[in-house]
């Protein structure tokens, strides 16, 4: 079939249109120039200097890090539990609990974040990193679940079968079997829950009482047009951070299914 | 049959009953598996032989009854610690792991020292003829490959049984045939209890000393591979094990040892009372197998009977031909098959012949 040339344009608008602006940051993150407008003024690194001398953007960083990683272990220990749940057991009541598990993915976050809001504050529970911590884990279980599902389905059921048969127990086969083959899928998980925590915005505005939270603080910087070219230096900074991650998490994914024997089917990238 | 009936009872089955919810998977198993036999659960798909095993094997627990394994009930008994081990149909080879550790995965929590084990490993190879491929990875390795694997990381233990779960349905026919006779082998050099589920009638002929035929969770005859194939017990076995052709028949006379019978086109025959197994009410017709009948050619003539007939259908397979052929001018066909040897033309559809047969090779199901 001929393609026809206006899908092909549209196409090229599209994919402009989403990575054009991105590919900004890093041109605008090395000008010479406290606006941000072409022409350019020539090339300097000193943007990502101050942004590495900011303190508070160096305790926003941490913050993030912190509510991050430990994210990032929750979901997917919770993930974990779930995939090999809904794989391996038949229940009464599965199909429902696995799409309430699902859910947010689909359910628009300001609602998840208003909800969790009204309720810690009616509970009297004070707002701080672990409120946030708790926010996100909702959010990404979904993403953990989804991952280790196609996980813990690539595994031949008869291997965990063969390793009782030859004398192992249900926990000994699980950590010499189970876990060493779905491990790739659990690693991937672990980076991709990672890297949506990290960037995460309305949770961390909601459920942080201001405390300084990378998404959150990089947003408030944009209100000082001078401290926008150093935004935009960790703005590329982080893109590239991301990239690598995403890319680890995919490797990682592909790697674990070819290691099981099983075929792709689906997946992120 | 090198089987022989006096040897020790390795598994017993008593009422074995499984269902699965409201599916009644096994119905009432009973019988018993001989130590050293190389034993068959041979069926259709859907029949329980699976479940059957699994159950041997502690993978399913059973609903009511009771199994024994070298005398003790296994009713409390875990997967992990019964004297069983499998060979899975999918082999189940750890992908993350060398054919070394595949082997000696079983002997983690043996006593003996790394080199004995590192020993049994090399020993359980060549045993199946893969010495020298310990340090392989296990996902690149061949189907047939696979397969010695599964079979030296099981007898590695030293199983009082070895279960295989349709260890050959993932070859291809050659490759089949050969480990078919390597399996036979194997088993009389270590003298272990195989059981194996088939659905192949051929296979379970060829390497069983005794079958096990299922037909919806209950064990419709359990015999020595010739007696299944000579006195089938019931038309359902007959027509499962080979082909068999069923001629519609009266039973004229029965005295003890003989039963005089009418077949449709063979006529009047006697037949031994051994040759009819106990009735089931439904209509009486013979068995017969199709090498059973020969075509006479010209000049030949019959030991013992022999019916006209004409030949409706040709079918050559090179070594033989088989012939779809009316029996004395009625509507009953038989099938017939003839080895193709020099002086023996292939004969055209159309042709009148002479069917030779031989009463002793009737059975009758009624």
């Amino acid at each position: 079939m001929k393609k026809a040339p206006i899908l092909r344009s549209y196409t090229l608008v599209y994919l402009l249109f989403l990575y054009g602006p991105i590919l900004l940051l890093p041109i605008f993150a090395f000008n010479d120039g406290k606006v941000v407008a072409f022409p350019l003024q020539g090339f300097t690194t000193g943007w990502f200097s101050e942004m590495f001398a900011d303190q508070n953007l160096r305790i926003a960083a941490k913050n993030s890090l912190i509510i991050a990683l430990s994210v990032a272990t929750l979901s997917t220990v919770l993930g974990i539990f779930a995939a090999r749940a809904s794989v391996r057991y038949a229940f009464p009541g599965k199909a429902p609990l696995m799409g309430l598990i699902m859910l947010p993915l689909v359910l628009p976050e300001m609602i998840v974040a208003m909800a969790l809001l009204v309720v810690l504050l009616s509970m009297g529970v004070p707002l701080s990193l672990f409120t946030v911590i708790i926010g996100q884990v909702l959010i990404c279980t979904p993403f953990a679940v989804a991952i280790l599902t196609s996980a813990f389905q690539s595994l031949d059921k008869s291997l965990e079968e063969a390793a009782m048969d030859l004398g192992e127990t249900a926990w000994s086969t699980f950590r010499l079997i189970v876990l060493p083959l779905v491990m790739p899928g659990i690693m991937a998980s672990f980076l991709i829950c990672f890297t949506i925590s990290f960037d995460e915005f309305i949770i961390s505005n909601f459920l942080g009482s201001g405390q300084p939270i990378l998404s959150v603080y990089i947003f408030g910087q944009f209100r000082f047009p001078a401290k926008v070219p150093s935004m935009l230096a960790l703005g590329t900074v982080l893109v590239c951070m991301s990239i690598i991650l995403l890319g680890f998490a995919e490797y990682m994914r592909r790697r674990g299914i070819a290691k099981a024997g099983g075929k792709d089917s689906g997946g992120f990238l | 049959m090198t089987f022989s009936a006096d040897r020790p009872t390795m598994i017993e089955f008593k009422d074995v009953h499984k269902y699965y919810g409201d599916y009644h998977a096994l119905r009432g198993i009973n019988g018993t598996i001989k130590a050293g036999e190389f034993f068959s659960l041979l069926g259709p798909s859907g029949c329980g032989k699976t479940t059957l095993l699994r159950t041997i094997a502690g993978f399913e627990d059973i609903s009511s009854g009771v199994i024994m394994i070298d005398g003790k009930d296994m009713a409390n008994v875990a997967a992990n610690v019964r004297p069983t081990n499998m060979v899975f149909q999918s082999y189940a080879i750890f992908p993350n792991m060398s054919v070394e550790e595949n082997v000696g995965f079983g002997l983690r929590k043996d006593p003996r020292s790394k080199e004995d084990k590192a020993k049994a490993v090399a020993e359980a190879l060549e045993m199946v003829g893969l010495k020298g491929f310990g340090k392989r990875a296990a996902h690149a390795l061949s189907g047939g490959q696979r397969q010695r694997v599964a079979l030296a990381r099981a007898l590695i233990l030293k199983p009082k049984v070895l279960l295989l779960d349709e260890p050959l349905s993932a070859l291809d026919k050659k490759m089949r045939e050969h480990m078919q006779v390597e399996l036979i082998k194997l088993q009389r050099q270590v003298g272990i209890t195989f059981i194996l589920v088939t659905h192949d009638q051929e296979e379970a002929l060829v390497m069983s000393d005794r079958i096990a035929v299922m037909f919806e969770g209950e064990i419709a005859q359990l015999a020595d591979p010739e007696t299944l194939y000579r006195r089938p017990n019931s038309k359902k076995v007959a027509d499962f094990i080979g082909t068999m052709n069923f001629i519609p028949a009266q039973v004229l006379s029965e005295t003890g040892d003989t039963l005089e019978i009418d077949a449709k086109g063979l006529g009047r025959v006697t037949i031994d009372a051994s040759m009819a197994p106990p009735a089931r009410g439904e209509s009486p017709v013979v068995g017969l197998r199709p090498e059973t009948l020969t075509l006479l050619y010209d000049g030949q003539t019959a030991t013992e009977r022999e019916t006209e007939g004409i030949i409706d259908e040709v079918i050559y397979f090179g070594d033989m031909t088989y012939y779809d052929v009316y029996l004395g001018g009625t509507d009953v066909e038989v099938r017939l098959s003839m080895r193709n040897v020099p002086g023996r033309p292939v004969l055209d559809v159309g042709t009148k012949v002479r069917v030779a047969w031989s009463p002793s090779a009737l059975v009758l199901f009624r």
